[in-house]
Protein backbone atom coordinates (compact mmCIF):
# COMPACT_ATOMS: atom_id res chain seq x y z
CA UNK A 1 0.00 0.00 0.00
CA UNK A 2 2.56 2.57 1.14
CA UNK A 3 4.89 1.85 -1.95
CA UNK A 4 1.71 1.86 -4.43
CA UNK A 5 1.53 5.67 -2.48
CA UNK A 6 5.54 6.41 -3.64
CA UNK A 7 4.81 5.55 -7.06
CA UNK A 8 1.73 7.20 -7.24
CA UNK A 9 3.68 10.49 -5.61
CA UNK A 10 6.40 10.30 -8.11
CA UNK A 11 4.22 10.25 -10.85
CA UNK A 12 2.38 13.23 -9.82
CA UNK A 13 5.11 14.96 -9.87
CA UNK A 14 6.78 14.21 -13.18
CA UNK A 15 3.52 15.21 -14.58
CA UNK A 16 4.17 18.21 -12.42
CA UNK A 17 6.69 18.78 -13.76
CA UNK A 18 5.74 18.22 -17.80
CA UNK A 19 2.78 20.36 -17.17
CA UNK A 20 5.31 23.28 -15.37
CA UNK A 21 7.88 23.13 -18.76
CA UNK A 22 5.08 23.18 -21.01
CA UNK A 23 3.83 26.15 -19.16
CA UNK A 24 6.91 27.67 -19.20
CA UNK A 25 7.35 27.21 -23.11
CA UNK A 26 4.20 28.71 -23.47
CA UNK A 27 5.37 31.93 -21.22
CA UNK A 28 8.67 32.26 -22.97
CA UNK A 29 7.35 32.37 -26.67
CA UNK A 30 4.50 35.11 -24.92
CA UNK A 31 7.53 36.92 -23.60
CA UNK A 32 9.16 36.67 -26.94
CA UNK A 33 5.92 38.11 -28.40
CA UNK A 34 6.57 41.66 -25.90
CA UNK A 35 9.89 41.71 -26.85
CA UNK A 36 9.38 41.81 -30.62
CA UNK A 37 6.66 44.54 -29.44
CA UNK A 38 8.86 46.40 -27.01
CA UNK A 39 10.94 46.34 -30.38
CA UNK A 40 8.94 47.97 -32.22
CA UNK A 41 7.80 50.39 -30.06
CA UNK A 42 11.62 51.44 -29.18
CA UNK A 43 12.21 52.19 -33.05
CA UNK A 44 8.49 53.94 -33.40
CA UNK A 45 7.89 55.73 -30.58
CA UNK A 46 9.60 59.30 -31.67
CA UNK A 47 7.36 59.30 -34.81
CA UNK A 48 4.47 61.42 -33.97
CA UNK A 49 4.20 63.04 -37.23
CA UNK A 50 3.90 66.56 -35.51
CA UNK A 51 1.25 65.22 -32.50
CA UNK A 52 2.14 65.08 -28.98
CA UNK A 53 4.46 62.84 -27.58
CA UNK A 54 4.64 60.40 -24.72
CA UNK A 55 5.44 62.95 -22.16
CA UNK A 56 2.65 65.52 -22.92
CA UNK A 57 0.17 62.15 -23.52
CA UNK A 58 1.08 59.76 -20.42
CA UNK A 59 0.15 60.15 -16.99
CA UNK A 60 3.05 59.61 -14.35
CA UNK A 61 0.68 59.31 -11.51
CA UNK A 62 -1.75 57.16 -13.30
CA UNK A 63 0.91 54.83 -14.48
CA UNK A 64 2.44 54.68 -10.68
CA UNK A 65 -0.97 53.92 -9.83
CA UNK A 66 -1.51 50.82 -12.39
CA UNK A 67 2.36 49.48 -11.12
CA UNK A 68 1.32 49.50 -7.68
CA UNK A 69 -2.53 47.99 -8.07
CA UNK A 70 -0.43 45.06 -10.38
CA UNK A 71 2.30 44.68 -8.04
CA UNK A 72 0.11 44.46 -4.68
CA UNK A 73 -1.68 41.84 -6.82
CA UNK A 74 0.86 39.53 -7.49
CA UNK A 75 2.01 39.68 -3.71
CA UNK A 76 -1.22 38.70 -2.79
CA UNK A 77 -1.54 36.04 -5.35
CA UNK A 78 1.61 34.50 -3.64
CA UNK A 79 -0.16 34.76 -0.46
CA UNK A 80 -3.25 33.07 -2.26
CA UNK A 81 -0.78 30.22 -3.32
CA UNK A 82 0.44 29.64 0.32
CA UNK A 83 -2.67 28.99 0.95
CA UNK A 84 -3.63 26.62 -1.44
CA UNK A 85 -0.31 24.19 -0.68
CA UNK A 86 -1.68 24.74 3.10
CA UNK A 87 -5.32 23.12 1.74
CA UNK A 88 -7.27 26.08 3.28
CA UNK A 89 -9.80 27.15 1.20
CA UNK A 90 -10.71 30.30 2.38
CA UNK A 91 -7.36 31.78 2.81
CA UNK A 92 -7.37 30.66 -0.65
CA UNK A 93 -10.23 32.56 -2.07
CA UNK A 94 -9.67 35.43 -0.07
CA UNK A 95 -6.29 36.22 -1.21
CA UNK A 96 -7.11 35.32 -4.78
CA UNK A 97 -10.13 37.20 -4.53
CA UNK A 98 -8.19 40.11 -3.66
CA UNK A 99 -5.69 39.25 -6.66
CA UNK A 100 -8.94 39.47 -8.75
CA UNK A 101 -10.26 42.86 -7.48
CA UNK A 102 -6.99 44.53 -7.97
CA UNK A 103 -6.11 42.90 -11.13
CA UNK A 104 -9.95 44.84 -12.64
CA UNK A 105 -8.83 47.84 -10.76
CA UNK A 106 -5.70 48.20 -13.04
CA UNK A 107 -7.76 46.90 -16.20
CA UNK A 108 -10.64 49.53 -15.19
CA UNK A 109 -7.53 51.79 -14.69
CA UNK A 110 -5.60 51.08 -18.56
CA UNK A 111 -9.01 51.44 -19.86
CA UNK A 112 -9.75 54.70 -18.05
CA UNK A 113 -6.10 55.87 -19.89
CA UNK A 114 -7.02 54.30 -23.69
CA UNK A 115 -10.39 55.95 -23.67
CA UNK A 116 -9.32 59.40 -22.40
CA UNK A 117 -6.48 59.42 -25.70
CA UNK A 118 -8.90 58.30 -28.03
CA UNK A 119 -11.71 60.72 -26.95
CA UNK A 120 -8.95 63.80 -27.18
CA UNK A 121 -8.06 62.63 -30.72
CA UNK A 122 -5.26 60.32 -30.28
CA UNK A 123 -6.11 56.65 -31.55
CA UNK A 124 -4.52 54.06 -32.82
CA UNK A 125 -4.12 55.27 -36.66
CA UNK A 126 -3.16 58.77 -35.81
CA UNK A 127 0.68 57.79 -35.79
CA UNK A 128 3.21 55.12 -35.72
CA UNK A 129 4.12 56.01 -31.97
CA UNK A 130 0.26 55.69 -30.81
CA UNK A 131 -0.06 52.66 -32.91
CA UNK A 132 2.99 50.63 -30.98
CA UNK A 133 1.56 51.98 -27.83
CA UNK A 134 -1.58 50.60 -28.19
CA UNK A 135 -0.30 47.72 -29.47
CA UNK A 136 1.77 46.85 -26.85
CA UNK A 137 -0.13 47.98 -23.88
CA UNK A 138 -3.08 46.71 -25.02
CA UNK A 139 -1.48 43.06 -25.46
CA UNK A 140 -0.46 43.23 -21.84
CA UNK A 141 -4.06 44.37 -20.92
CA UNK A 142 -5.43 41.53 -22.79
CA UNK A 143 -3.61 38.97 -21.03
CA UNK A 144 -4.77 40.93 -17.98
CA UNK A 145 -8.46 40.08 -18.90
CA UNK A 146 -7.29 36.55 -20.06
CA UNK A 147 -5.66 36.38 -16.59
CA UNK A 148 -9.05 37.70 -14.55
CA UNK A 149 -11.23 35.31 -16.45
CA UNK A 150 -9.29 32.33 -15.84
CA UNK A 151 -8.78 33.36 -12.02
CA UNK A 152 -12.89 33.91 -12.05
CA UNK A 153 -13.40 30.60 -13.34
CA UNK A 154 -10.59 28.83 -11.51
CA UNK A 155 -12.06 30.29 -8.13
CA UNK A 156 -15.50 29.07 -9.08
CA UNK A 157 -14.09 25.65 -9.17
CA UNK A 158 -12.82 25.74 -5.59
CA UNK A 159 -15.75 26.72 -4.43
CA UNK A 160 -17.86 24.02 -5.91
CA UNK A 161 -14.73 21.15 -5.79
CA UNK A 162 -13.04 22.40 -2.64
CA UNK A 163 -8.78 22.14 -3.30
CA UNK A 164 -8.03 19.28 -4.97
CA UNK A 165 -4.49 18.95 -6.11
CA UNK A 166 -5.32 19.27 -9.23
CA UNK A 167 -6.65 22.48 -8.46
CA UNK A 168 -3.61 23.27 -6.68
CA UNK A 169 -1.34 22.56 -9.69
CA UNK A 170 -4.10 24.80 -11.44
CA UNK A 171 -3.79 28.19 -9.11
CA UNK A 172 0.30 27.76 -9.56
CA UNK A 173 0.28 28.09 -13.23
CA UNK A 174 -2.20 30.45 -13.26
CA UNK A 175 0.04 32.55 -10.20
CA UNK A 176 2.74 31.69 -12.57
CA UNK A 177 1.14 33.69 -15.52
CA UNK A 178 0.48 36.45 -13.06
CA UNK A 179 3.78 37.14 -11.75
CA UNK A 180 4.63 36.85 -15.55
CA UNK A 181 2.70 39.52 -16.48
CA UNK A 182 3.67 41.83 -13.34
CA UNK A 183 7.07 41.56 -14.17
CA UNK A 184 6.88 42.85 -17.85
CA UNK A 185 4.43 45.05 -17.02
CA UNK A 186 7.84 46.78 -14.47
CA UNK A 187 9.07 46.57 -17.99
CA UNK A 188 6.09 48.86 -19.78
CA UNK A 189 6.00 51.09 -16.88
CA UNK A 190 10.13 51.89 -16.73
CA UNK A 191 10.27 52.42 -20.73
CA UNK A 192 7.70 53.31 -22.04
CA UNK A 193 5.26 55.50 -19.34
CA UNK A 194 8.92 56.80 -17.19
CA UNK A 195 11.38 56.36 -20.21
CA UNK A 196 8.56 59.06 -21.98
CA UNK A 197 9.67 61.83 -19.64
CA UNK A 198 13.60 61.26 -19.93
CA UNK B 1 13.01 19.13 4.23
CA UNK B 2 10.49 22.18 5.03
CA UNK B 3 7.81 22.29 2.13
CA UNK B 4 8.29 25.87 1.47
CA UNK B 5 11.85 25.76 0.83
CA UNK B 6 10.79 25.16 -3.22
CA UNK B 7 7.47 27.31 -2.90
CA UNK B 8 8.35 30.33 -0.43
CA UNK B 9 7.53 31.72 2.64
CA UNK B 10 5.01 34.61 3.51
CA UNK B 11 8.21 36.16 4.33
CA UNK B 12 9.83 36.01 1.01
CA UNK B 13 6.83 37.31 -0.70
CA UNK B 14 6.90 40.15 1.82
CA UNK B 15 10.26 40.76 2.18
CA UNK B 16 9.93 40.71 -2.49
CA UNK B 17 6.41 42.89 -2.07
CA UNK B 18 8.68 45.58 0.10
CA UNK B 19 12.00 45.57 -2.07
CA UNK B 20 9.66 46.05 -5.49
CA UNK B 21 7.49 49.17 -4.04
CA UNK B 22 11.11 50.55 -3.22
CA UNK B 23 12.49 50.02 -6.91
CA UNK B 24 8.98 50.95 -8.41
CA UNK B 25 9.27 54.58 -6.34
CA UNK B 26 12.51 55.49 -6.37
CA UNK B 27 12.71 55.45 -10.53
CA UNK B 28 9.33 57.23 -10.26
CA UNK B 29 10.99 60.00 -8.09
CA UNK B 30 13.88 59.88 -10.48
CA UNK B 31 12.21 60.79 -13.38
CA UNK B 32 9.59 63.24 -11.75
CA UNK B 33 12.49 64.66 -9.66
CA UNK B 34 14.30 65.31 -12.86
CA UNK B 35 17.46 64.01 -10.40
CA UNK B 36 19.06 63.20 -13.13
CA UNK B 37 19.45 63.30 -16.90
CA UNK B 38 20.00 61.81 -20.50
CA UNK B 39 21.88 58.72 -20.75
CA UNK B 40 22.17 58.40 -16.67
CA UNK B 41 18.83 58.52 -16.21
CA UNK B 42 17.85 55.58 -18.86
CA UNK B 43 20.54 53.90 -17.30
CA UNK B 44 19.35 53.99 -13.67
CA UNK B 45 15.59 53.51 -14.39
CA UNK B 46 16.61 50.72 -16.82
CA UNK B 47 19.17 49.13 -14.35
CA UNK B 48 16.55 49.22 -11.33
CA UNK B 49 13.93 47.34 -13.63
CA UNK B 50 16.30 44.76 -14.48
CA UNK B 51 16.75 44.77 -10.25
CA UNK B 52 13.26 44.66 -9.68
CA UNK B 53 12.73 41.66 -12.27
CA UNK B 54 15.59 39.66 -10.53
CA UNK B 55 13.09 40.26 -7.03
CA UNK B 56 10.68 39.19 -8.90
CA UNK B 57 11.94 36.33 -9.75
CA UNK B 58 13.47 35.21 -7.24
CA UNK B 59 11.26 35.82 -4.04
CA UNK B 60 7.65 35.72 -6.17
CA UNK B 61 9.13 32.62 -8.97
CA UNK B 62 11.64 31.22 -6.56
CA UNK B 63 13.59 30.60 -9.70
CA UNK B 64 16.63 28.03 -9.09
CA UNK B 65 14.98 26.93 -5.89
CA UNK B 66 14.35 23.35 -4.82
CA UNK B 67 14.61 20.17 -7.22
CA UNK B 68 13.39 22.05 -10.88
CA UNK B 69 14.92 20.27 -14.02
CA UNK B 70 17.82 21.90 -15.62
CA UNK B 71 16.53 22.09 -18.55
CA UNK B 72 14.02 24.63 -17.13
CA UNK B 73 17.08 27.05 -16.21
CA UNK B 74 18.42 26.69 -19.87
CA UNK B 75 15.41 27.14 -21.43
CA UNK B 76 14.98 30.52 -19.22
CA UNK B 77 18.15 31.65 -20.46
CA UNK B 78 18.18 30.42 -23.99
CA UNK B 79 14.85 32.55 -24.38
CA UNK B 80 16.38 36.01 -22.72
CA UNK B 81 19.38 35.11 -25.42
CA UNK B 82 16.62 35.18 -28.09
CA UNK B 83 15.33 38.72 -26.39
CA UNK B 84 18.27 40.18 -26.27
CA UNK B 85 19.53 39.52 -30.01
CA UNK B 86 15.83 40.76 -31.15
CA UNK B 87 15.60 43.98 -29.57
CA UNK B 88 19.21 45.14 -29.49
CA UNK B 89 19.48 43.83 -33.51
CA UNK B 90 16.16 46.09 -34.19
CA UNK B 91 17.55 49.16 -32.73
CA UNK B 92 20.57 48.86 -34.01
CA UNK B 93 19.60 48.13 -37.68
CA UNK B 94 16.43 50.67 -37.40
CA UNK B 95 19.03 53.49 -36.36
CA UNK B 96 21.08 52.95 -38.94
CA UNK B 97 18.59 52.71 -41.70
CA UNK B 98 16.94 55.98 -39.74
CA UNK B 99 20.44 57.60 -39.91
CA UNK B 100 21.52 56.83 -43.61
CA UNK B 101 18.09 56.57 -45.43
CA UNK B 102 15.82 59.29 -43.32
CA UNK B 103 13.95 61.14 -46.38
CA UNK B 104 14.23 64.24 -44.78
CA UNK B 105 17.89 64.16 -43.47
CA UNK B 106 19.21 63.01 -47.01
CA UNK B 107 16.97 65.08 -48.84
CA UNK B 108 19.08 68.33 -46.75
CA UNK B 109 22.29 67.02 -47.30
CA UNK B 110 21.64 66.39 -51.08
CA UNK B 111 19.85 70.30 -51.04
CA UNK B 112 23.30 71.60 -49.64
CA UNK B 113 25.66 69.24 -51.55
CA UNK B 114 24.24 70.55 -55.10
CA UNK B 115 23.15 73.35 -54.15
CA UNK B 116 18.99 72.72 -54.81
CA UNK B 117 17.25 75.87 -52.87
CA UNK B 118 13.71 74.50 -54.12
CA UNK B 119 11.85 70.98 -54.12
CA UNK B 120 8.26 71.13 -55.41
CA UNK B 121 8.23 74.88 -54.80
CA UNK B 122 9.49 74.34 -50.92
CA UNK B 123 12.62 76.03 -49.50
CA UNK B 124 15.35 73.24 -49.49
CA UNK B 125 16.90 75.79 -47.31
CA UNK B 126 20.66 75.42 -49.24
CA UNK B 127 22.20 78.65 -49.73
CA UNK B 128 23.23 79.53 -53.42
CA UNK B 129 26.04 82.03 -52.01
CA UNK B 130 28.20 81.65 -49.11
CA UNK B 131 28.69 85.02 -47.25
CA UNK B 132 31.22 85.59 -44.56
CA UNK B 133 33.53 81.95 -43.33
CA UNK B 134 34.54 81.35 -39.75
CA UNK B 135 37.09 79.20 -39.23
CA UNK B 136 37.29 76.85 -34.88
CA UNK B 137 40.85 75.89 -34.97
CA UNK B 138 41.36 72.95 -32.86
CA UNK B 139 44.43 72.49 -30.61
CA UNK B 140 45.96 70.88 -28.40
CA UNK B 141 42.91 69.45 -27.21
CA UNK B 142 40.75 72.95 -27.21
CA UNK B 143 38.81 74.56 -29.67
CA UNK B 144 39.50 78.59 -30.59
CA UNK B 145 37.58 80.42 -30.60
CA UNK B 146 34.92 78.18 -28.87
CA UNK B 147 31.66 80.21 -29.97
CA UNK B 148 31.03 81.65 -33.19
CA UNK B 149 27.82 83.76 -34.04
CA UNK B 150 27.28 84.19 -37.33
CA UNK B 151 24.58 84.33 -40.05
CA UNK B 152 22.56 82.23 -42.20
CA UNK B 153 24.75 80.72 -45.54
CA UNK B 154 27.95 81.59 -43.45
CA UNK B 155 30.72 78.71 -43.73
CA UNK B 156 32.06 77.61 -41.06
CA UNK B 157 35.27 75.35 -41.39
CA UNK B 158 37.20 73.35 -38.70
CA UNK B 159 40.69 72.82 -38.52
CA UNK B 160 42.40 70.44 -36.71
CA UNK B 161 46.02 71.25 -35.94
CA UNK B 162 46.41 68.17 -34.06
CA UNK B 163 47.49 65.03 -34.97
CA UNK B 164 44.80 62.46 -33.97
CA UNK B 165 41.55 62.18 -36.16
CA UNK B 166 38.32 63.52 -34.83
CA UNK B 167 35.19 63.05 -34.97
CA UNK B 168 32.54 66.26 -34.41
CA UNK B 169 29.24 65.68 -33.54
CA UNK B 170 26.51 68.12 -32.93
CA UNK B 171 24.53 68.68 -29.72
CA UNK B 172 25.44 68.12 -26.76
CA UNK B 173 27.41 64.94 -25.86
CA UNK B 174 25.78 62.27 -25.61
CA UNK B 175 23.37 63.24 -28.29
CA UNK B 176 23.90 63.03 -31.79
CA UNK B 177 21.36 65.69 -33.62
CA UNK B 178 22.38 65.78 -37.37
CA UNK B 179 22.88 69.91 -38.47
CA UNK B 180 22.15 70.45 -42.19
CA UNK B 181 21.29 66.55 -42.57
CA UNK B 182 25.12 65.98 -41.57
CA UNK B 183 25.81 63.76 -38.25
CA UNK B 184 29.81 63.70 -37.65
CA UNK B 185 32.41 65.70 -39.59
CA UNK B 186 35.15 63.65 -39.64
CA UNK B 187 38.48 65.61 -38.97
CA UNK B 188 41.84 63.83 -40.01
CA UNK B 189 45.53 65.10 -39.09
CA UNK B 190 45.70 68.51 -40.35
CA UNK B 191 43.02 69.18 -42.61
CA UNK B 192 40.71 71.19 -42.77
CA UNK B 193 36.46 70.72 -43.03
CA UNK B 194 33.67 73.38 -44.17
CA UNK B 195 29.96 72.98 -43.69
CA UNK B 196 27.55 75.78 -44.63
CA UNK B 197 25.53 77.04 -42.14
CA UNK B 198 22.28 76.33 -44.08
CA UNK B 199 20.35 76.09 -40.45
CA UNK B 200 19.07 78.78 -38.30
CA UNK B 201 19.68 78.30 -34.63
CA UNK B 202 21.87 77.63 -31.38
CA UNK B 203 23.79 75.15 -31.47
CA UNK B 204 26.66 72.86 -30.01
CA UNK B 205 29.13 70.73 -30.89
CA UNK B 206 32.00 68.25 -29.34
CA UNK B 207 34.36 66.03 -30.47
CA UNK B 208 32.92 62.21 -30.00
CA UNK B 209 36.19 61.10 -29.18
CA UNK B 210 38.41 63.67 -27.02
CA UNK B 211 35.14 65.64 -25.20
CA UNK B 212 37.64 68.73 -23.92
CA UNK B 213 36.92 69.66 -27.81
CA UNK B 214 33.56 71.83 -27.60
CA UNK B 215 31.94 74.85 -28.57
CA UNK B 216 28.82 76.15 -30.06
CA UNK B 217 27.66 78.17 -32.85
CA UNK B 218 25.05 80.65 -33.26
CA UNK B 219 23.08 81.29 -36.82
CA UNK B 220 21.02 84.21 -36.87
Amino acid sequence: MSEHHKVDKSHEAAVTDRIMFGFLVYLMTDLLMFAVLFATYAVLRNNTLGGPGGAELFSPQLALTGTLLLLTSSFTCGIGMIGAREGRRNKVLAWFGITFLLGLAFLGLELYEFAEFIHEGHTMTTNAFLSSFFTLVGTHGLHIFSGLVWLGILMAYVVKRGLTSTMVRKLALMSLFWHFLDIVWIFIFTFVYLGAFV
Amino acid sequence: MSKHSEHGSTKSYVVGFILSLIFTLVPYYLVVNMTLAGTTLWVAILGIAVLQMAIQLLFFLHLGRGPKPLYNIVFFFATAGVIVITVGASLFIMNNLYRNMSPEESTRRLAQKENIAQIGGEETGACAQNKNSYIITIQDGMADPNLVEAERCDTLTFFNKDSETRVIRFGVYPAQESYGGEFEVVLDDARPETITLNQEGEFMFYDERDLGVSGSFNVE
